[in-house]
């Protein structure tokens, strides 16, 4: 039967050679979109690593040259900060905060190992309370790693794993951009602070040591109580703008940053397949159109089958089989381009993906193809063998 | 003539809705989309207030540091070379320095509003054409004397004052207070170099002036004199840059800095490298783009074409028997293929006018006053005229060429 499905098709090849073709590129463009979809709620339903309710980002821009100075003033800010009974902590942070646009980049390697190149986040001993990371290895930074003879440093989980694989890493040195180096002294699951639809990407924490080494950061993440509304915060920045005269003061919520960063995601998603739908829906139209008219040109030969004794069922089943043989054919063709992406390797992404977004798409087309014939295919098995031989 | 074929043309549209629904949906969604993505482009890269005249205009958005072993370093370039290199620049008609924007407080009533504020010299209203709902700009006067004036733009003024005009009335943005001296229409957010709530006077900012760094945050932007000059000030551009380069303290130190236009400054941060734009990249995947998008459609064009010429080979039959030469036929398959497509051109114009409409009105892209862009549109029209053409009216003229009794036999012999 299929077989014989397979012949009919191929011997209209030349008539048919529209039609799969349609198929084919309707594929190739469900397989593109669909895979940006899946990468992007893959990534979405993996843990953040962190919580960003109820936390605050305030970016202090000074307009005095002397780095002393500014530092002074940045203490006197957080000490303000940290009096309010709203206020449950702060951290100073560099600029590359939870869902920032910034982003600090530096190789880290163990011995002779491969460089990886990994995010950079210097973070005061605070960060992990404010942030409430989860360490579940090794500890988090405390006071008495002022006097420790290298930089202590945190990592997530993926660096642990490029870098030591499934040894320990606590303890272990890591070399820093070939110059520095820092050992591990803990390490987290999860941290993906660059977006919600991004993968989880290499991590290391960077201990701020302002009696080492005074730095003027800028960036405070304070952590309020929940309800804490905007009445407090124009208390809290008249205050602060006091302290820091005729400094920029920009107070933002995380939660904001967490928006503009979904928006950036979920704009270009959106707006593929919203014109992905519109070309699917172009398609099935269009396939539509002309199965009911291939179908109903032959009424001729389904009289004559229904004259010879077919059942309207199996006039039926001929005509679905023949459009999913057809399907098959574009989908043959479009599944053996579409595989090169997880086999080469173009872009860097998990090939679980595009196996998922394969998957979904051949399923797709193939309902496509079903609810297209459904009709035409109906109305051909409903056909009067009499009637149908009289018009022929 | 033309009105019988406009008639039997319009009988046959009503005989089989279906397809030509088919038909006008494809048309009128292909041209739509199209619509939409173009307007789209010219909303970041065409002449749109405040930067009308792009062809005279560039902006030096980028200074990147390069040290020996591959340490590099990049960002806006800083007050300090913008006024000592690029304000000196001979061959420019007017040269505008202005900070990047930065959002500021400002509390009112309860309320938090999130003001992108923009330091900018006198210069910068010369060379953009921003429009004044009401007022004026600030003129080298206020900049020299480092008076707290301010221009806003329109919602601003709306969410700040209210449904009244705002002029000489006083704002308060990050607990300081400005003199409002004018208020502009909305620039929208990927306007970079132009786009603000509220732009204040340069000289308000005390900080980094005396900083010899590079880097900074700041923009210039140059206006040439005429649109063959863009060429001799890139070039005057690139000598000076050879001269800072050579005098940079740390040896081996590589610069790389360009007046670009905007579409270039866009290619050259996500596709650009060293001295190449990017330009080239981005036009072809731009082209690849829309060739993948209308080809879907167009195959269905074609395909649903077909079907509905095979489906008249009887009427063709008819029609022989009776006399008709080929060239009458196929003159009536082509006026009605026009018919058809001017239709789905009229459809998607008022489709594409109402989506645009709505895309402003729901204020999902700050600012946005998107526009039809005509030239497009005509262009998108032509090509569903070629495809419908090439697929209605070739089988018609193979079937015209048929012997009568094949075409009134269906014509697939």
């Amino acid at each position: 039967m299929i077989r014989h499905l397979f012949k009919l098709i191929w011997n209209r090849k030349k008539s048919n050679f529209l039609l799969i073709s349609e198929i084919f590129f309707c594929f190739l463009v469900l397989f593109a979109v669909l895979s940006l979809v899946v990468y992007n709620v893959r990534n979405y339903s993996k843990p953040l690593g962190f919580d960003y309710d109820n936390v605050w980002l305030l970016t202090a821009r000074a307009d005095i040259d002397s780095t002393e100075l500014r530092i002074a003033v940045e203490e006197q800010l957080t000490q303000k900060i940290r009096s309010y009974g709203e206020v449950e902590g702060t951290a100073l942070v560099s600029s590359n905060s939870p869902f920032a646009f910034s982003q600090m980049k530096v190789w880290a390697k163990v011995g002779d190992g491969p460089r990886i190149l990994a995010e950079n986040l210097d973070v005061e001993d605070t960060f992990a309370e404010v942030m409430q990371l989860n360490v579940s290895a090794g500890r988090w930074f405390t006071k008495q790693d002022d006097a420790a003879r290298y930089n202590p440093v945190v990592i997530n989980r993926v660096l642990q794993q490029e870098l030591f694989g499934d040894e320990s890493a606590i303890g272990k040195l890591i070399t820093r951009d070939d110059s520095s180096q820092v050992q591990v002294i803990g390490v987290v699951d999860h941290y993906r602070g660059s977006s919600e639809y991004a993968e989880e990407s290499p991590v290391i924490f960077t201990r701020i040591n302002q009696q080492r080494e005074a730095v003027f950061w800028g960036e405070i993440l304070i952590r309020v109580k929940p309800g804490t509304g905007i009445a407090f915060e124009e208390r809290m920045v008249k205050d602060l703008s006091g302290i820091a005269k005729n400094w920029t003061l920009e107070l933002t919520t995380v939660e904001k940053m967490r928006q503009n960063k979904e928006k950036l995601s979920m704009v270009p998603m959106i707006a593929m397949a919203v014109v992905c739908g519109f070309l699917i829906f172009n398609v099935a139209l269009g396939l539509f159109g002309v199965l009911w008219y291939n179908i109903s040109r032959r009424n001729g030969e389904i009289g004559l089958r229904r004259a010879l004794g077919a059942s309207a069922n199996q006039v039926y089943r001929q005509f679905i089989g023949e459009v999913l043989v057809l399907a098959t054919f574009g989908l043959v063709l479009g599944v053996a381009f579409a595989i090169q992406f997880p086999m080469l390797q173009v872009f860097e992404v998990e090939s679980m993906v595009y196996f998922i977004a394969l998957g979904i798409a051949v399923g797709l087309i193939y309902l496509l193809a079903i609810g297209c014939a459904f009709y035409p295919s109906r109305q051909a098995a409903a056909i009067h063998p009499a009637m149908a031989l009289h018009e022929e | 003539m033309l009105k019988n074929y406009l008639k039997i043309a319009w009988k046959v549209l009503l005989r089989r809705k279906f397809f030509t629904f088919i038909s006008l949906f494809g048309i009128s969604f292909t041209l739509m989309v199209l619509m939409v993505a173009t307007a789209l482009y010219d909303h970041a890269f065409g002449p749109q207030m405040p930067e009308k005249d792009l062809d005279r205009i560039l902006f030096v958005n980028m200074m990147q540091e390069r040290k020996d072993g591959g340490y590099q370093m990049s960002g806006p370039p800083s007050y300090t070379f913008l006024d000592r290199k690029v304000r000196t620049l001979t061959t420019p008609e007017m040269v505008s320095i202005n900070s990047i924007f930065q959002t500021v407080n400002s509390y009112i009533d309860n309320r938090k509003l999130a003001l992108d504020i923009k330091f900018t010299d006198s210069e910068f209203w010369q060379i953009l054409d921003f429009e004044f709902v009401e007022g004026g700009p600030f003129g080298p006067q206020e900049v020299r004397n480092a008076q707290r004036v301010a221009v806003i733009n329109e919602a601003t003024r709306q969410n700040y004052f209210g449904n009244t005009t705002a002029v000489g009335k006083t704002i308060v943005a990050d607990q300081v207070s400005y003199t409002v001296v004018g208020v502009v229409k909305d620039v929208p957010v990927l306007r970079l170099h132009s786009y603000a709530d509220m732009w204040v006077p340069l000289s308000l900012r005390t900080e980094d002036y005396s900083s010899t760094s590079l880097r900074g945050e700041y923009f210039a932007t140059i206006k040439a004199h005429s649109s063959s000059d863009i060429d001799n000030i890139k070039n005057e551009f690139a000598v000076i840059l050879q001269d800072v380069e050579r005098q940079h303290p740390e040896k081996g130190t590589k610069l790389y800095s360009y007046p670009d236009s905007i579409v270039e400054g866009f290619a050259r941060t996500f596709l650009g490298n060293d001295d190449d734009t990017g330009m080239a990249k981005l036009y072809a995947i731009l082209a690849a783009a829309v060739l993948l998008f209308m080809l879907l459609p167009a195959i269905n064009l074609v395909n649903i074409n077909i079907s509905r010429i095979m489906e008249r080979s009887s009427e063709i039959g008819v029609r022989k028997a009776f006399g008709a030469t080929s060239s009458t036929i196929i003159g009536q398959f082509i006026i009605e293929n026009i018919f058809l497509t001017l239709l789905g051109g009229l459809l998607g114009f008022l489709l594409s006018a109402g989506v645009l409409w709505l895309i402003n009105d729901s204020g999902v892209i700050v600012y946005a006053d998107l526009g039809l862009n005509l030239r497009v549109f005509a262009l998108g029209l032509f090509f569903c005229l070629v495809f419908g053409l090439v697929s209605g009216v070739y089988p018609a003229y193979k079937m015209s060429r048929l012997h009568t009794v094949a075409a009134l036999k269906g014509g697939n012999q």
